[in-house]
């Protein structure tokens, strides 16, 4: 059935190209699951690497391709950022079925003590920083979480909402004279190990329009890693159980699972990867402020991982992508217009494509591998076990965790 | 200023700001209520008045975006507050019925996290229409010139428009509380919030009560825009300002219950304008107005996380 194969293989975000061949062996691994480096992962791994490399050349610098996009290099670093940051919140909303209008806050946070740090103790290394904003977006996501996790569906996006919102105030009036208020903190980012400037050309790959700067460098470092991570933590029997709790919270109970455990930790998770990629935003704006706590920025990265895909874990690097590409280059070309049209996008998807760009690309796939292939029961289950499927029963889950 | 006039002050700014709460709230609230429906586009609505009430009542002053390029500077029709107010209910009121028919009847057997998401894309929607249209700058309303004064207690400096929003506010929640608990409309309404499928089979159709409903929340945001245009200038934002602390009032009054609304919204402002306007020693507590508001709100939810006046309705 559809939703056994929605379960088996949305965590395994493999990129479009080459899937088939492996989803029997995904399948094969879903069911003996054998924890390790197997040889899906490494391959989801090592595609991510080559997609990381060849973005910018692809976005900026290619002949034809970024003549007609336009892009510029300077963008493809603040996408990745961004990207992890939905990726992040995508494990949250899209695998745990939880939708957080909080997530500013983590966001945020992560940005602002970063900024403090370097403002107020001198302490300039960009990696510290990096794990510094993780850790405030944990401990902050676990306060949060515990206090909102008390209640489901609408309620729960509510107090998410009313708790992020306390906290861009109190950055924002009380904490304004320490956190620059609103013209936040300007800052001098140091350099990589104290050596490296962060701005400057990776010797040998930049002048081959690859890489454009070791900033980069490291963002897409972190975006490996991070994909590495989330997509372990999805495919061991402890993500599963997020994805349980998705589909049908009250089932999950019933097998004896501490729901409003692992939901928690799910919010967590996702608040880590908030903190991070606020810290790497901090570095790469070279400011932190208090405009990044504002609740619409939750609200951004949601329309990222729903105009990527929901319950995918490239389509929120895509997402962010579109966001991004509208108000950075399509901006100068139709002015405010953008952010209408990026409206309009986004209530198109969650009203007629709750599959996402992502779901879109893999209903693409599956429409050819039929053609081409002809036959299985593959295709038809994937057409439409891309998202809805998947998302109604958040439904029925969203008033069961009021019991805690 | 002696302690009873600060008292008074803090008091008549507290309902004033929790008025306008309780206005959103309530429509926000009996949508939740009656239809299950999350409406994150409220905002919108809010906004929406405050512009066309702004237009009818006095005049809009167009200097950036598409109007002022197309020659269209100085709109308006002057027409006063009063015919502004029901300019505004009537033009919104209509928004909701369309908006009911055409998009939230839609989603009404969707979860409400895709309700949320819509109607969160059509805030976005309709905050940039009008920024392209008529720029971000704020525009000032003026008090109408009826209720420019102000009170007439000793050592209470308070603009009369501010009892105004008191009392329309009062009137407009009396109506809507009468029509829903004392009328036969309001008892369809409420036999359907709690049995649709039971009122449906006694051969009731629902679905005009409903679209009413909708369109009575919308008309009373409508209005909430047009009342706090003088105290504060309108931009386009205001509306996704707004929507927070009145999601907050509903939830913590207790979802369909109108008297959980005015509650919530009288505590809710009362508690903003005691920070506004307390001072310890040279330390003025004004920027933890907005803090302390949500943690009010968090402190009464952790304690009874159904509100203020909510039973436990299965409305998430």
């Amino acid at each position: 059935m559809s939703e056994d194969y929605e379960l088996r293989t949305d965590g395994g975000a493999a990129p479009a190209t080459g899937e088939d061949a492996a989803s029997a062996n995904e399948t094969e691994q879903a069911t003996s699951r054998v924890p390790g480096l197997g040889g899906d992962e490494g391959r989801i791994i090592g595609l991510t690497a080559l997609a990381v490399l060849l973005f910018p050349f692809l976005f900026a610098e290619a002949p034809v391709i970024s003549d007609i996009i336009q892009g510029y290099a300077g963008l493809t670093t603040l996408i990745l950022i961004w990207g992890i940051f939905a990726m992040g919140y995508d494990l949250l909303h899209g695998f745990t079925g939880l939708l957080s209008f909080g997530h500013a806050a983590f966001w945020g946070a992560g940005g602002m003590a970063a900024g403090l740090l370097v403002e107020y103790a001198g302490m300039n290394l960009p990696l510290v920083l990096v794990v510094v904003g993780t850790i405030v977006g944990v401990l902050l996501a676990w306060l949060i979480g515990f206090l909102s996790l008390r209640r489901g569906g609408i309620y729960f996006a509510i107090l998410t909402l009313a708790f992020g919102q306390m906290i861009y105030f109190t950055i924002f009036g009380p904490a304004g004279p320490i956190t620059g208020g609103e013209d936040g903190l300007l800052l001098t980012i140091g350099d990589l190990f104290g050596v490296i400037p962060l701005n400057a050309g990776v010797p040998v790959l930049t002048p081959l329009g690859f890489i454009p700067s070791w900033l980069y460098l490291i963002v897409g470092i972190f975006v490996v890693i991070s994909v590495a991570v989330a997509y372990r933590v999805l495919n061991s029997p402890y993500g599963l159980i997020f994805k349980a709790i998705r589909e049908n919270e009250q089932r999950a109970e019933f097998v004896g699972l501490n729901v409003w455990r692992y939901k928690l930790m799910a919010f967590v998770l996702s608040g880590a990867f908030a903190g991070f990629a606020g810290a790497l935003h901090t570095i790469y704006n070279g400011a932190a402020s208090a405009s990044a706590f504002y609740w619409i920025v939750s609200g951004d990265v949601v329309i990222m991982s729903i105009l990527g895909g929901v319950g995918t874990l490239f389509g929120a690097f895509l997402g962010a992508g579109v966001y991004l590409y509208m108000s950075n280059i399509l901006e100068t070309f139709v002015g405010t217009l953008w952010h209408v049209m990026l409206g309009l996008l986004f209530v198109v998807v969650v009203w007629l494509f709750p599959g996402g760009i992502w779901g879109g690309i893999r209903a693409l796939r599956d429409l050819i591998t039929d053609l081409i292939g002809g036959g299985g029961s593959e295709p038809e289950a994937a057409t439409d076990g891309g998202e809805p499927g998947a998302r109604a029963p958040a439904d029925s889950s969203s008033d069961g965790g009021d019991g805690q | 200023m002696s302690l009873v006039a600060d008292l008074i002050s803090i008091l008549l700014n507290g309902l004033q700001q929790g008025a306008i709460y309780i206005l959103l709230a309530v429509g926000l609230s009996i949508i939740l209520g009656t239809l299950e429906f999350v409406n994150f586009a409220h905002g919108a609505l809010y906004i929406i008045g405050a512009y066309v009430g702004l237009y009818v009542a006095q005049g809009l002053v167009v200097s950036e975006g598409y109007l002022a390029e197309a020659g269209f500077s100085d709109l308006g029709l002057g027409m006063g507050f009063i015919v502004g107010m029901i300019v505004v209910a009537l033009v919104v009121f209509v928004l909701g019925l369309l908006f009911e028919r055409f998009i939230a009847r839609a989603f009404y057997d969707r979860p409400d996290t895709d309700q949320i998401l819509v109607t969160f894309g059509l805030a976005i929607i309709v905050q940039e229409i009008l920024r392209v249209s008529l720029g971000s700058t704020s525009q000032p309303v003026n008090q109408p010139t009826w209720a420019s004064g102000s009170v007439p207690i000793p050592g209470v400096a308070i603009s009369e428009w501010r009892i105004y929003i008191i009392l329309i506010t009062a009137l407009l929640v009396g109506i809507v509380y009468a029509l829903v608990e004392y009328t036969d409309f309001g008892l369809v309404v409420r036999a359907g919030t709690m049995d649709d499928e039971m009122v449906r089979l006694l051969g009731i159709k629902l679905s005009r009560p409903y679209i009413i409903v909708f369109g009575i929340g919308a008309a009373l945001a409508g209005v909430a825009g047009l009342v706090a245009g003088p105290l504060s200038p309108i931009n386009p934002t205001a509306g996704t300002d707004i929507l927070v602390p009145a999601f907050v009032t509903v939830v913590i009054g207790g979802v369909g219950s109108i008297r959980g609304a005015v509650a919530a919204g009288t505590i809710l402002g009362i508690t903003q304008a005691a920070l506004i306007q307390t001072q310890i020693g040279t330390y003025n507590l004004a920027p933890w107005s907005q803090v302390g508001i949500y943690a009010i709100a968090a402190i009464i939810l952790l304690v009874r996380p159904e509100g203020l006046l909510g039973e436990e309705v299965d409305t998430a």
